[in-house]
């Protein structure tokens, strides 16, 4: 068993390189804001029966937006397409309804023509999704689609006429057998997502504040603040991961992150609280071996507790769905992160704080005790 | 040791009853029943699950008033409940926006239109005639007191107060209606939206500028229907600033994907407990049985809304609900390694690690909370369930993993190996910095 704190400056070296660049990253790069924050149009839709490419899928949306508009993003995941269009920034209400209806119907028209109409097998007049569709044509002002959406019996679209029952009665669909289908819609204006930002910022402030009380209330002033300096450090490189990936950042990111707050500070606390047990016990340790014993002391331990967490929501990313992938992976990453400060980090940096503290005690005092044990 | 194997058979009964109750639910006597996780409603989904439309409505104006929300929030509920969707939500979010969602519904620009019209609150008399509108009356509020003098009975009434205008044409509709008492015909009806609120008799012409509607009402009717018939003037009109439809069959992929994640997570753990505790963690996994129980008759009962990353919550707290036992065997195993008995160091192992299992749960508790009660829509779900898999699990790791093994205990179970020492370490092995 190697000494940590001896070798903390590997470790330090290694945060301190992590912490930089992503620091530089959030500020000369800055996120891929999700359209919960910057506001828009997300798009899913099910494609079955042919494969398709992202870009080709790009150039078919710029093509059916036209005049110069392009989608902000377009994601394939699977047999699913997410396609987002971001909105103007001051863009007013009434704009902004009749932007979203033209977004939504000229995609799903131009996506029609490439990949056909949906197809079930079961009952077509029970698909929920085509009411999405056919029901924005309703509200579009061409009159062919009023008349095609009023007066089912005169057009011979089966859509319109699907629609029209399933107004009535909401049911739930088949399954898609080809074609394309919408099967979900976020809209989301600016001034929405601005707020959505805020209170998330607020949020995590807030969370902040509480646990850093609740630490420095349940330790003494060195272990809290190294166990909020641990957390400050875990958050900020996933933020910074996210930032040079980026990977685009959504309110359930924001719940990942204050769930890895909660969560990462645990392995710390069973250190710190084994470093409080020592401390009390020592008679001739140095700070240096009382913070090494007590994480080699601690290590199956931190390594078992975060192996069983790993199995499940790794599980969830393995295995779920892409919203829930999304929400797992910051999870996943905050949690490693999260060992790696709380083994490497804290003990040495406790250590060295408290040698320090002793060091300027003494330095001031002028002479002192040769070596400092106690608190 | 009979004695302990008899508890330990009895706590497993439990357990296993538990999970029975959790998964298939138990009638108790014919009337009664606790309802179990497969019982038809037996999980709430919440609307990224079952499909549906959500809508964010915005107040269009700077600075509404508290009270106006609260009629545009009431007006909109009552609104869902005459098209006859019962089940759809109506919350404030903020200072200045109305949250509805609405189940099973994916046109969302019918429902878009439909609930962001004002309402319109009508006066009528006995013939169906219109005497005036909602903009005829300046403000309602329930009330409390004596109605009529010489009753000292207090009951609870409606104030209504009219404009001008109002006052007029009321005075006039009450002296024709107070004039057809003898036929039957002496009430006023008060509309909205073509719906009947209700329908107050009239017993004398009333010509002043307030009125007052009595009837058997009690504190909630009477306030609901005085913000109602306030509502009947939206205060300000309704901007959209947010539409979210999900199909419902996307739901039920995500779901079905997340509880198999949810099912081989869970077997990887109980595994892993196994493996590396042995014994020990045979009875961390009865304990983890015992969590899921809890959890499953927790949703079962309380219809806690289940959104994706709430499930992703129930399975996180798994894997977290195994740290408290993590922490406090690996305390065991060193105990046992200084050469305590296992009763003792079983004891001890419990003792002293109690302080770091909950001060480590108590921050993961601050967060979920904050969740809860600050996030909105799919987060608070996450920060619901994510705070009940800690609690829950805490109580299980500490009391039933504890109980459990005392059990095991006093069967006289005490090869050390069971408890998750190899044969190296039982030597007189020392630790570097163990206790002295």
């Amino acid at each position: 068993m190697f000494d940590i704190v001896q070798k903390k400056w590997v470790f330090f070296g290694i945060s301190i390189v992590l912490c930089l660049i992503s620091i530089v990253s959030l500020i000369f790069r800055g996120f891929n804001l999700d359209t919960d924050f910057s506001g828009g149009i997300a798009l899913t839709y099910e494609v079955k029966g042919e494969d398709f490419s992202t870009e080709d899928m790009s150039a078919l949306v710029s093509e059916a937006l036209g005049a110069g508009k392009a989608a902000s993003s377009v994601q394939k995941s699977g047999e699913d397409v997410i396609i987002k269009v971001g909105y103007d920034k001051d863009i007013s209400d009434e704009e902004r309804t009749e932007f979203s209806n033209t977004v939504r119907d000229s995609i799903t028209t131009a996506l029609e023509e490439k990949f056909g109409k949906a197809v079930y097998d079961g009952a077509p007049a029970e698909e929920p999704e085509e009411d999405v569709a056919a029901a924005a044509a309703s509200a579009a002002p061409e009159e062919e689609a009023a008349a095609a959406s009023a007066e089912p019996d005169a057009s011979a679209e089966p859509a319109a006429a699907a629609a029209a029952v399933a107004t009535e009665a909401p049911t739930t669909g088949g399954n898609l057998v080809s074609g394309v289908r919408l099967s979900s819609m976020d809209d989301i204006s600016p001034s929405s997502g601005r707020e959505l930002a805020r209170s998330a910022l607020w949020m995590s402030l807030l969370a902040c504040a509480a646990i850093l009380l609740y630490v420095t209330f349940r330790f003494e002033f060195t272990s809290g603040c190294v166990a909020v300096l641990a957390l400050a450090h875990d958050v900020l490189i996933l933020l910074g991961i996210y930032s040079i990936l980026q990977i685009s950042v959504n309110i359930n990111f924001i719940a990942a992150v204050l769930t890895v707050l909660g969560y990462s500070i645990n392995n710390t606390i069973v250190i710190m609280d084994r470093i409080r047990e020592n401390t009390r016990n020592s008679r001739k340790e140095t700070y240096g071996e009382i913070a090494n014993n007590s994480i080699w002391q601690t290590m199956t331990r931190s390594i078992n507790t975060t192996i069983t967490t790993l199995l499940t929501i790794g599980m969830v990313f393995i295995i779920g769905v892409a919203s829930i992938k999304a929400f797992a992976l910051p999870i996943i990453i905050g949690i490693v992160i999260g060992f790696f400060s709380s083994v490497f980090i804290t003990g040495p940096l406790w250590a060295t704080w408290r040698d320090s503290a002793v060091n300027a005690k003494r330095a001031a005092a002028g002479s002192g005790k040769s070596k400092s044990k106690k608190k | 040791m009979s004695r302990s194997l008899v508890k330990f058979a009895a706590i497993i009964l439990v357990i296993a009853a538990l999970l029975y109750v959790g998964v298939y639910g138990l009638d108790f006597t014919d009337k009664y029943r606790i309802p179990g996780i497969t019982d038809s409603d037996g999980i709430t989904q919440g609307l990224d699950l079952k499909g549906g439309t959500v809508i964010v409505f915005r107040a269009a104006t700077t600075d509404p008033s508290e009270e106006d929300m609260d009629n545009v929030v009431n007006l909109l509920r009552r609104r869902l409940d005459f098209q006859g969707y019962t089940e759809a939500s109506v919350t404030m979010q903020g200072s200045n926006k109305v949250r509805v969602e609405i189940p099973d519904v994916q046109d969302s620009d019918t429902a878009v239109e439909t609930l962001g019209a004002t309402a319109q609150l009508e006066f009528k008399d006995a013939n169906g005639n219109t005497i005036m509108t909602g903009s005829e009356v300046t403000n309602a509020s329930s009330e409390y007191g004596q109605t009529e003098q010489g009753i000292s009975r207090s009951s609870y009434y409606i104030s209504m107060e009219f404009t001008p205008e109002g006052q007029q044409k009321f005075s006039e509709a009450t002296k024709t209606a107070a004039a057809a008492a003898s036929s039957n015909m002496n009430y006023i009806t008060i509309e909205m939206d073509g719906n009947v609120l209700t329908a107050p008799r009239v017993h004398e012409q009333i010509d002043s500028d307030s009125c007052i509607i009595t009837g058997e009402f009690t504190a909630d009717e009477a306030s609901a229907l005085a913000a109602n018939i306030k509502s009947g003037q939206l205060p300000f009109s309704l901007a959209v600033d947010e539409v979210k439809v999900v199909s419902a069959t996307l739901g039920e992929e995500a779901l079905s994907k997340a509880i198999t994640a949810g099912i081989i997570g869970l077997i990887l753990v109980l595994l892993f407990m196994l493996l590396i505790y042995r014994l020990q963690g045979l009875m961390a996994d009865f304990a983890l049985m015992f969590y899921i129980a809890v959890v499953l008759i927790l949703l079962a009962n309380f219809h806690i809304n289940i959104t994706l990353p709430g499930i992703a919550g129930i399975i996180l707290a798994i894997g977290m609900a195994v740290d408290a036992n993590v922490v406090i065997f690996e305390r065991v195993k060193e105990e046992l390694k200084l050469g305590k008995t296992v009763r003792s160091a079983v004891d001890a192992g419990f003792n002293r690690a109690l302080s770091a299992v909950i001060d480590s749960n108590v921050t993961t508790i601050i967060s979920a909370i904050i969740l809860w009660w600050l996030g909105t829509g799919t987060i608070k779900g996450f920060g619901i369930t994510l705070l009940m898999g800690i609690v829950v699990s805490m109580i299980s790791a500490i009391f039933v993993t504890r109980f459990l093994l005392k059990q095991m205990i006093g069967m006289n179970v005490k090869n050390i190996w069971l408890y998750g020492l190899n044969k190296s370490d039982s030597s007189s092995e020392s630790v570097k910095g163990g206790k002295a």
